[in-house]
């Protein structure tokens, strides 16, 4: 009797670790080799997916088939860019009103500041008088594509949560993400891509990390794919030496029928991801490579840019970024890190270090927006360009010190975002700051409503738009978001 | 001096506002009394004279106290005096008469005066029908004059005589030539009519005042002229709008639709440069403030396409899409999706087709009455497959780029009666594909990049169809021009620096 226990034990454990160890591996650590690159709903549509959303299908006839979101983490200076304030000059020097400091709290600025005025020389572009600074000299060349909104605000004052905010609509961890509910609502078209990539350039990844393009509680086939810039763009997906294509072909067709027995025995969603991860994988080996390739655009394609073949910088993602909406892929999340003008040492200020990264990417940007319009793609996919938060109009002074140069602190009651192409105005601003652009006095939009708005443009109800986790509704507005009718086409 | 007394008091004015309350009480009133008359009299009812005689007297002290309160309403001005002096004599008489009518059916009274029968139907008959014309003349003092018939539909407007409908819009016409537009015919004046003109008109004076031409705009009201030419700060036309909308001077006043800062601006702009009556936007120098909204005034953006409008077909009932032939196109690698879950339309998508071509182009014609956008770019068609292209009835957008496509098929597409958005490029088509496609009138935007259409007919077939925007791609010296600005202006900024 006992030997037959034993036995049993035995035989159970034996079963057991080695699917257990796959699994465990798979599953619980999804950012791991392949787990991490999957995107494609084209398996999990159907049996996966909850009654409330018929995935792939928008609620209503959508403006914005695609997304390209240009993240800037750090959060550049809307004061210095777009957010002109004339009557800032004659208060520069001069220290910060009581009103503007009390009861509030900043993460570096401490005491009485200094009123610090804009930096950049502004004049107004296009016909529709778009406000811009010398520092985007490119980005007045297409001022008639774009919608601003100048009275964004936010409700967090540091990096992280505030990124997690504007990607997932909350600021603690564990929501899906703009670009995973996208993917999740409307599918993805290319069945040989994943249906949400990431690109970063600036030398770091965002402060709030994977989480910022994750999936949350959506099934993780949704969460976004991030792809290198330089080298292979995406690791280990090209065959190992000794490994034909042939052979990899079988061996994944004999790991998915084993998935698929388990998937009969115990009916776990996520091993249908599972088999769509390995089919998807088997699949970018081709496609991916090829996509990333810039080698066959033409040398004007390139200069347009400002790109040389081989570097992984901001002004090539956005040529990638062309590249895979050209191939139907639905959201393109590019996140460029190194905006976080404190005045802290020489990259990180609003004058000299702005100025660097305005240019190398208000070229790029432009480019993206012309590019795409000769394409005749910017009618249907929708770019977003902004940040976590803004900048205070008041000069850092962190410790109560003198900074080594002009800086701003982080600034959550008033930035810029701006949008063009897919549902949106063309050559229009909205909402208003105060005259040293502290407040937004008008058209204020929450991270919310922009999301709201988003998703609108997408052909989803953001208050219907829900996926069901843990015995509530959830959706990415949460409770709140109102669509800024004022800014739809 | 009493009226002086009552004009200083807020009493009056008070009082006065009851008026177009109380004056519905004798319209109800006389009705009812005239029409239980007509019921008694012809045995139809059984109803007693001091009934009626009752509501006769309330009807009577109904139309006093309405002809007390439209007195002291009257005071504060602002109405035509002709109108209002009908309309004061009209309601007088509906009293008086309403009273004599009582009077007479008060069965004391009854056998003391002779003929009191024919009396009695005669002030009611009076009494009801002055009622009818006071009321109307009442209603043009409220709404201003043609408020009831400024609907009337055809037929009856032509059998009337009346002018074609001027419906005031809510909405400012586009300007095609904002430069050539007269600033006050084209700008000005439209932004009266839409939010001004109503209550100051020429049977509506408020504050003595009318804004529905320049002269007399100039002469302004009781408080003096509305505008100072060349000062807007100073021009009670902009100070008033600029008001709080809390405030009691703010014009138009609470809970009226608000002029918009852009128009606001336009009209601040206007008096600045001196409010001329007969100058055009070209003429006139151009602060920054007013530029945007004038550009909002304009027709849309000449450079981009115009994408505010959403295609009819998307209001279109079609019914449900055969699953078999969804299936077939499924099949064939092509990409089935439904437009919106509340519509039966179809989207279908070559994107992981790539080998698609003319033998399976077949395929899409079982679903012609739910195909709504078709992209088949860098797919193996050719000209053949246009014609059964041309059966999709619906399509709207239509993907042809990077395909062997060439005029002779482009030609088929002429029968498509809702087609909006062609993407040629990367293809054979010529100028003359493109002459034809451009003249559809439901093309708005056409894409021929890389294909042998040429800059000077894109821009010349732009130019002769308002309706559609043909983009060509940069060409090598758009390029360059765009690189230049770019560094020209990186230069300038480091030489601040």
């Amino acid at each position: 009797m006992q030997n037959l226990l034993k036995e049993l034990q035995h035989t159970h454990l034996q079963h057991q670790t080695r699917r257990h160890f796959l699994q465990s591996c798979g599953f619980g650590l999804g950012a791991l080799g392949l787990g991490s690159l999957m995107g494609s709903c084209t398996a999990a549509s159907g049996d996966s997916t909850p009654q409330s959303v018929k995935t792939g299908i928008p609620q209503f006839a959508p403006k914005a088939k695609r997304v390209i979101y240009i993240h800037m983490a750090g959060a550049p200076s809307q004061l210095e860019l777009f957010d002109y304030k004339p009557e800032l000059i004659k208060y520069h020097g001069q220290d910060c009103p009581a009103e503007f400091l009390e009861g509030k709290k900043f993460a570096f600025i401490q005491g009485v500041p200094k009123m610090l005025g804009p930096q950049g020389k502004f004049a107004q572009y296009g016909q529709s008088g778009a406000w811009m600074s010398d520092y985007v000299p490119y980005l007045q060349t297409v001022a008639d594509e774009i919608t601003f909104l100048k009275a964004m605000h936010t409700d967090q004052f540091n990096h992280a949560p505030a990124q997690l905010l504007m990607h997932t609509g909350s600021a603690r961890l564990g929501r899906p993400s703009l670009g995973a509910w996208s993917v999740y609502g409307l599918g993805s078209e290319n069945q040989n891509l994943p249906g949400f990539i990431v690109l970063a350039s600036g030398g770091q990844q965002p402060d709030a990390g994977k989480s910022v393009y994750g999936s949350g509680f959506l099934p993780s086939v949704y969460q976004g794919v991030q792809c290198r810039t330089g080298g292979d763009p995406v690791l280990y997906v090209s065959d190992p030496n000794g490994m034909n294509r042939g052979m990899r072909k079988q061996t994944i067709e004999a790991i998915n029928e084993i998935n698929r027995q388990t998937y009969e025995d115990v009916q776990d969603p996520e091993i249908l991801t599972r088999i769509s991860q390995y089919e998807m994988a088997f699949r970018m080996q081709m496609s991916v490579p090829e996509v990333m390739d810039v080698s066959k655009e033409p040398q004007f394609i390139l200069d347009m840019y400002g790109v040389k073949p081989g570097e992984g910088t901001f002004a090539m993602n956005c040529l990638l970024a062309r590249k895979l909406v050209e191939n139907d892929v639905r959201f393109v999340q590019l996140f460029d890190w190194g905006w976080d003008g404190h005045g802290t040492s020489k990259d990180h200020n609003v004058e000299g270090g702005l100025r660097q990264k305005c240019r190398e990417s208000d070229q790029p940007i432009a480019a993206l927006i012309q590019d795409l319009k000769m394409r005749g793609l910017l009618e249907e996919t929708l770019i977003i360009w902004g940040a976590e938060f803004g900048r205070t109009p008041m000069q850092e002074n962190r410790n109560g010190l003198v900074m080594p140069f002009m800086g701003r602190d982080h600034h959550l009651d008033a930035f810029t975002m701006w949008m063009a192409g897919g549902g949106v105005k063309q050559g229009y601003s909205h909402g208003e700051t105060d005259e040293l652009g502290y407040y937004g006095v008008k058209g204020r939009v929450h991270v919310h409503d922009i999301q709201a708005t988003i998703l609108h443009l997408m052909g989803f109800d953001h208050e219907k738009f829900t996926y069901p986790f843990q015995g509530r509704n959830f959706r990415l507005t949460d409770t709140e978001g109102k669509v800024v009718k004022e800014v739809l086409a | 001096m009493f009226q002086l007394l009552l004009q200083s008091s807020g009493w009056a004015l008070f009082i006065g506002r009851f008026h177009p309350l109380l004056v519905h009480l004798p319209i109800g009133f006389l009705l009812i009394a005239a029409l239980l008359e007509l019921g008694r009299r012809t045995n139809k009812i059984n109803v007693g004279a001091p009934a009626i005689a009752f509501i006769l007297l309330c009807s009577a002290i109904g139309a006093s106290l309405a002809c007390v309160a439209g007195y002291l309403l009257s005071l504060g001005g602002g109405y035509d005096a002709l109108l209002l002096d009908r309309h004061k004599w009209q309601g007088i008489g509906v009293a008086a008469f309403a009273w004599v009518a009582w009077f007479v059916s008060i069965d004391k009274f009854k056998e003391k005066i002779p003929l009191v029968s024919t009396v009695y139907a005669g002030t009611l008959g009076l009494a009801v029908l002055l009622t009818m014309t006071a009321g109307h003349d009442g209603g043009s003092l409220t709404h201003g004059e043609g408020y009831l018939s400024q609907y009337t539909p055809e037929p009856f407007r032509t059998l009337a005589g009346m002018p074609p409908g001027k419906v005031p819009s809510e909405e400012i016409k586009p300007i095609e030539n904002i430069e050539q537009a007269l600033v006050y015919k084209d700008v000005v004046q439209p932004i009266m009519e839409m939010r001004c003109t109503q209550c100051h008109n020429a049977s509506k004076s408020k504050g003595g005042l009318r804004l529905d031409d320049m002269s007399f705009i100039v002469k302004g009201g009781e408080s003096g002229p509305a505008l100072l030419a060349g000062n807007s700060a100073e021009s009670d036309l902009i100070k008033k709008c600029l008001l709080p909308e809390n405030d009691d001077q703010h014009m138009p006043p609470k809970g009226k639709p608000q002029l918009t800062n852009e128009q606001i601006a336009l009209l601040s702009w206007w008096i600045e440069q001196g409010a001329p009556a007969d100058k055009k936007v070209g003429e006139l120098q151009k602060s920054d403030a007013v530029k945007p909204a004038l550009a909002s005034l304009t027709s849309g953006n000449p450079a981009g396409p115009a994408k505010s409008t959403v295609s009819p077909v998307l209001s279109l009932k079609v019914g449900q899409a055969d699953e078999k032939q969804i299936d077939a196109l499924r099949k064939a690698g092509l990409l089935v999706n439904s437009v919106s879950q509340d519509l039966n339309l179809l989207e279908v998508s070559a994107v992981n087709a790539k080998d698609f071509d003319d033998r399976q182009i077949a395929l899409l014609t079982g679903l012609s009455g739910q195909i709504v956008s078709l992209k088949l770019g860098g797919t193996k068609i050719t000209d053949a497959s246009l014609k059964e292209i041309a059966k999709l009835k619906y399509l709207t957008k239509l993907h042809l780029d990077h395909t062997a496509i060439s005029d002779a098929g482009l030609a088929n597409l002429k029968s498509l009666d809702y087609l909006e958005y062609l993407n040629l490029i990367d293809t054979k088509i010529t100028d003359n594909g493109l002459k034809s496609i451009a003249s559809m009138k439901t093309m708005r935007s056409v894409y021929v990049w890389k294909s042998n259409a040429t800059d000077s007919i894109v821009n010349q077939l732009n130019r002769s169809n308002p309706h559609v925007v043909i983009t060509n791609g940069m060409s090598g010296p758009a390029i360059a021009q765009f690189l230049q600005i770019g560094k020209n202006a990186a230069r300038d900024s480091t030489k601040a620096l």
